[in-house]
């Protein structure tokens, strides 16, 4: 019987075999692939290719073209995510508080999330339309009398920048409200309960109970969001014209990785050396705010935790 | 005193409301006005704003279709790859997952870590290799180098492994073994069948993906009849299009109306969904 039961278990290498042949094939190569064109000068036009060392490397730090790229799609996603996570600790606070009693949660989160869902592809033309100089921002602007006369909003690096925030801004804030909001749902009343009788004020509350048991889950809204955002392309690509004007202002690391692909020249051996420099700048970032802010806490709090679920089970 | 407090409450809510709605408005009105005005003709667009639909819509087509833009086929284009994603990525990510949490091997424990690590490493950027190695095996320009990557789609086996964990199953497994059903059998005939609702949340998820792509097509795919809607967007900037904002807009609708519908059905599965990935790590 243990035996058979032994064997039995061979089938969990089955059922996992074609993911990492899948793999393999499709998610490892590449990466080695990449990197080893990253130290040639490879062109989707001449078909030999020499070994030039970290050549690449060095031009991409001799002008600030490259420099100027990464501290763009910081700039853009960090702006927009500290509006993204106010919001939505302000709204998951309204929406679980039992005295508030706010109607039609699912409603509201629901709408808000919508954008999300949108091809960002489209989403940035719309922008584009809109504030194009005969488009409705203009129009608006006008005839209510903010503007005196219609502004080419999309040539003005402020406006712009602003612009690409905002989308994101828009398209992500409504997961942020869900994720946290499911992650203010799962601590237990009991716990708020029993501070009340203690006498705690809600402040207290939420410094002392809220943000350290939601912190496994902005961790991961952190990590995500950062991932994300950092190969942030379709928007900044869409909304002007293609190489991240005006000035380079909206020009972020992706867009750069694609300028030098889709050069005359197609230039992939120098287009591979942005990308394995974002790649490692990425991962190495975002492994270390899950391993400092997250993992080690998680070691040391493992034991209550695993009272608290076996107490969340008791109660039911 | 305690009226005191009951006045604050109003107050605070009627404060809530108001910041809720501003939030609505922030949110909606982008998306009514590309409705909007996909209905209405270039001229009424430069008169001036519209919340209410006209009658042009299908003149808007017409002058779509005249100046070239396949529309019909870029979303035949989206609607087969969206599918065949969906497919391949729920198959085999279901087939994953339940092999990582019914079967105790060695190295399993390992190899969900390894599963949340790739969730978090950037993998697209990965994209100009992939590019110069699917060109050496005469994949570009074809929706397999959009579709067999799938079949390693970390995201979506993590989300599978949550779901599993979540089923008792075990009982189900042994009363699937006596009845003398083969291990795979059971994937497919027991567990599969009764985990249709996380399934179909993946699905939804996948589909909205590859819907939504528009960079790693636009890298791979070249021909224009095999472009996509996102692709066919990007066209939409061009020269021929600046002048007609009607057109422009009915092509932008068409390519988010069909998401829209498909979130007014499904959007209490994506949105229980988004958090089922966040509440366990």
């Amino acid at each position: 019987m243990s035996s058979s039961k032994f064997k039995r278990n061979y089938y969990g290498y089955l059922f996992i075999t074609p993911f990492i042949i899948g793999f393999l094939i499709f998610g490892l190569y590449p990466v080695y692939n990449t990197l080893a064109l990253s130290f040639t000068d490879t062109t989707l036009m001449t078909k030999n290719a020499d070994f030039v060392g970290l050549k690449n490397f060095e031009r991409l730090f001799a002008d600030d073209v490259f420099l100027n790229a990464v501290k763009n799609t910081w700039l853009i996603w960090i702006l927009n995510f500290i509006p993204q996570m106010g919001i939505a600790m302000l709204l998951s606070v309204w929406f679980t508080n039992t005295r508030l009693k706010i109607k039609g949660i699912g409603v509201w989160r629901a709408l808000f999330f919508l954008p999300n869902l949108l091809v960002p592809a489209s989403v940035a033309a719309l922008f584009f339309a809109f504030f194009s100089f005969y488009g409705p921002v203009n129009q608006f602007m006008v005839s209510f009398g903010f503007l005196t006369e219609a502004m080419h909003y999309l040539q003005s690096v402020p406006v712009t920048r602003s612009l690409v925030v905002f989308i994101q801004w828009w398209m992500w804030f409504g997961q942020t409200v869900i994720i946290v909001m499911a992650g203010m749902t799962s601590i237990p009343v009991s716990l708020y309960e029993a501070a009340m009788v203690d006498g705690a004020t809600s402040t207290q509350m939420f410094r002392r109970i809220t943000l350290p048991l939601l912190k496994p889950i902005l961790i991961y809204v952190f990590v995500t969001s950062l991932v994300g955002g950092m190969q942030m392309f379709d928007i900044p690509f869409l909304l002007t014209d293609g190489r991240g004007s005006p000035n380079a202002s909206i020009q972020t690391n992706n867009i750069l990785m694609y300028m030098k692909f889709a050069s005359s020249k197609g230039h992939i051996g120098a287009a591979s050396s942005v990308g394995v420099l974002i790649f490692i700048m990425t991962s190495i970032c975002a492994l270390g705010i899950f391993y400092f802010l997250g993992e080690r806490d998680n070691d040391a709090d493992d034991k209550p935790k695993r009272n608290w679920f076996s107490k969340k089970n008791a109660e039911r | 005193m305690f009226n005191n407090y009951r006045i604050n409450t109003y107050i605070m809510r009627f404060f809530i409301y108001l910041v809720l709605i501003i939030l609505l408005a922030v949110t909606i009105i982008p998306i009514w006005l590309l409705i909007v005005n996909a209905t209405r003709s270039t001229t009424e667009i430069q008169q001036g704003l519209s919340i209410l639909p006209s009658t042009h819509l299908i003149d808007n087509y017409k002058i779509l279709l005249g100046k070239g833009l396949d529309l019909p086929r870029g979303f035949a284009n989206s609607l087969f790859l969206a599918v065949t994603s969906t497919v391949v990525t729920v198959y085999f990510s279901m087939l994953t997952a339940y092999g990582i949490v019914a079967y105790e091997f060695n190295g399993k424990k390992l190899f969900s870590n390894f599963i949340v690590l790739l969730v978090m490493i950037p993998m697209q950027l990965s994209i100009i290799g992939f590019y110069q190695y699917m060109s050496k095996l005469g994949l570009t320009d074809n929706y397999a180098a959009l579709i067999l990557p799938l079949i390693a789609n970390a995201g979506a086996v993590f989300f599978g492994k949550q779901y599993f964990e979540s089923m008792i199953m075990q009982d189900l497994i042994d009363a699937a073994r006596i009845d003398g059903a083969s291990e795979l059998g059971i994937f497919h005939l027991v567990m599969m069948p009764l985990a249709i609702p996380g399934a179909a949340t993946m699905g939804i998820f996948a589909f909205v993906a590859s819907w939504n792509n528009f960079f790693n097509a636009f890298i791979l795919i070249s021909s224009l009849e095999k472009y996509t809607l996102p692709m066919l967007v990007q066209t939409l900037r061009g020269d021929v299009y600046r002048t007609e904002f009607g057109a422009i807009y009915l092509g932008l609708a068409a390519t988010i109306v069909p998401i829209i519908i498909i979130y007014a059905f499904f959007s209490r599965y994506i949105v229980s969904g988004i958090a089922i990935g966040a509440l366990k790590e």
